[in-house]
């Protein structure tokens, strides 16, 4: 663990006069093989003159073969895989398909501007589930209802799954069991030697109207390049190989909707929030790359286009940072090899999609949910923009990830999954660090995290005021 | 009402006016019919807003075994827009 690195060595060496003949200690930074993975979310020219339709037929295509096999697998070889058209009724088969949810809570632009609705504005709601929501599958040519032994709340419109059963005599198919497409294969993880960390934070919230957490990032980047605590804890920071920011480094006040829509002789004086956010951002990410090499992530509040997948931020905004190689301006579904450890994450926007549209709560049984769904973001583009793919769908996973984690989570939660072919996966959901002032180390060598938290205590108590760095 | 010793046929003759049959299609338009067949094959996915050579090699890439004649005839073709855009090149997005 981190923290019984910082112990290893006895005696506080900061109580002793600093010796001015020797230079003291030097520690390397450990520098793990690392090379990125994102390529396929980078998007070239980008064109918006094709409908969605692509989307869903390709993610169909490329998931068929993969369900079929896990259908065969689970119901027998002799399963019969049918098409919708070629149903019969009363027999058990199995079907694959695309899965749709009709909930009578979502929002729709239609009902909106609908005159005969005479529609009073919806108050703000964290979830559209109801309980007359139905469950539908689509194929390439028709689409049927589902009842039977299926939870609606647990799926989101957009997953492509497998379902056995038969259909009855009104049209509706009778659910009796379904199966995923499960966790791809996985390359076996190198053992390592020496412990190494990767430190992951997201939701530094930059340029927000308080300023509580500013002190807490400072002590973050400080513990990082080894200027915070004794020998201990810098030989401890040195393990430390790589710093990535998952997501929404400015605050949300920074993205001034009013700006946009008021008068531009109003505006003319005025500059925008994210402005002297970004410059915040950059004097604190010169201070990380000096020292350590930092990949960040843009997240939902970011300067960097809305539809997934979010494109690196630019470098023309961050001056003084760029200078430095080791900084890495990364898109928003994030994918790297550290260490031969794969990484595979997002800021957070795909999760928080899916929990207001299905009964789960909890950020890591989302994460399970979309890894056993095999795709990163199964509600785009439904209710999640994204860009118009039509050749593949770049959001389904073709490698399991060692290390799949989300940002902008509530609150530090972690857990290790296993998968059916001898899989192992760490899931990390990363807390906002401007509310919770917490971030995570993965353990590389032993594929665990754990939380370090950054607090202050206000004057108001105390004469004096006690920094506290915990583990 | 028919006739009392005979068919009506024997008072009208009959006239069969032979229908004239239709052009033979030139070359051209048979490769275009081919292609057009091609847009509304429902195994290969939407054909809006993307052009066909794109389509096939979507279909390709997936393994779907799309016909290898319509790769030639989109090749040979060149640039015209009635063979390189779908059925619906001139209804936007």
């Amino acid at each position: 663990m981190f923290s019984d690195l910082s112990a290893l060595r006895p005696g506080s060496s900061l109580l002793c006069p600093p010796d001015s003949e020797s230079q003291g200690p030097l520690f390397d930074r450990v520098k793990p093989a690392y090379s990125p993975c994102s390529e396929n979310f980078k998007l070239g020219d980008r064109s918006f003159s094709r409908q969605y339709a692509h989307i869903y037929a390709t993610r169909l295509m490329q998931m068929r073969p993969l369900l079929s096999e896990r259908a065969q697998q689970k119901w027998g070889v002799g399963v019969q895989i049918r098409n919708l058209c070629d149903l019969q009724m009363g027999e058990q088969c199995c079907i694959v398909g695309t899965m749709f949810k009709h909930m009578e809570l979502q929002p729709s632009i239609l009902k909106e501007i609908s005159e005969e609705h005479n529609l009073l504005p919806q108050p703000v709601r964290m979830k559209f589930i109801s309980e007359s929501d139905q469950l539908i599958l689509e194929d390439e040519l028709q689409r049927i209802k589902l009842e039977g032994k299926i939870d609606a709340g647990t799926f989101v419109t957009g997953s492509v799954i497998a379902i056995y059963g038969a259909e009855n005599n009104d049209g509706k198919f009778t659910v009796e069991d379904f199966c995923t497409a499960d966790l791809p294969l996985q390359t076996p993880r190198p053992s390592l030697t020496a412990d190494r960390f990767v430190l992951l934070a997201s939701g530094l919230g930059l340029g927000g109207s308080h300023g509580d957490s500013m002190l807490a990032l400072q002590l973050l980047v400080d513990m990082v390049t080894g200027q915070l605590g004794d020998q201990g804890e810098q030989s401890g920071a040195a393990t430390i190989s790589r710093v990535v920011l998952a997501g929404n480094l400015l605050s949300q006040s920074t993205q001034d909707k009013e700006a946009s829509t008021r008068a531009k002789y109003l505006t003319k004086k005025t500059q925008a929030g994210s402005v002297e956010a970004i410059r915040l951002l950059d004097e604190l990410l010169l201070q990380l790359v000096a020292s350590v090499p930092v990949d960040v992530m843009p997240g939902q509040y970011d300067p960097t286009n809305y539809t997934l997948p979010q494109q690196p931020l630019h470098r023309c905004m961050f001056p003084l940072s760029t200078t430095y190689p080791t900084l890495q301006l990364t898109t928003n579904p994030y994918q790297a090899s550290i260490d031969s450890l794969r990484f595979l994450g997002t800021s957070g926007q795909n999760v928080s999609d899916i929990q207001k549209y299905s009964s789960l709560d909890c950020h890591l049984d989302i994460l399970e949910n979309t890894l056993r769904l095999r795709h990163l973001a199964p509600t785009a583009p439904d209710t999640l923009g994204c860009y118009p793919f039509y050749q593949k769908d770049p959001f389904i996973l073709e490698e399991c990830p060692h290390v799949y984690f989300s940002g902008n989570a509530p609150f530090y939660m972690s857990r290790r999954i296993e998968g059916p072919d001898g899989q192992e996966v760490l899931l990390v959901a990363i807390p906002e660090f401007c509310s919770t002032r917490t971030a995570c180390l993965v353990n590389l060598r032993t594929l665990e995290c754990e939380p370090i938290s950054f607090s202050s205590f206000s004057a108001e108590e105390d004469e004096e005021t006690e920094m506290n760095v915990s583990h | 009402m028919t006739a009392k010793n005979g068919l009506i046929t024997d008072s009208f003759q009959v006239v069969k006016k032979t229908q004239a049959e239709p052009a033979p299609l030139t070359v051209r338009e048979k490769e275009l019919q081919t292609l057009e067949q091609f847009d509304l094959d429902w195994r290969f996915g939407p054909c809006t807003g993307i052009g066909r050579l794109q389509r096939w090699e979507r279909a390709a890439v997936h393994g779907l075994n799309p016909p290898k004649e319509i790769k030639e005839l989109l090749l040979r073709a060149g640039a015209d827009p009635e063979y390189t855009q779908c059925l619906w090149r001139d209804y936007p997005l």
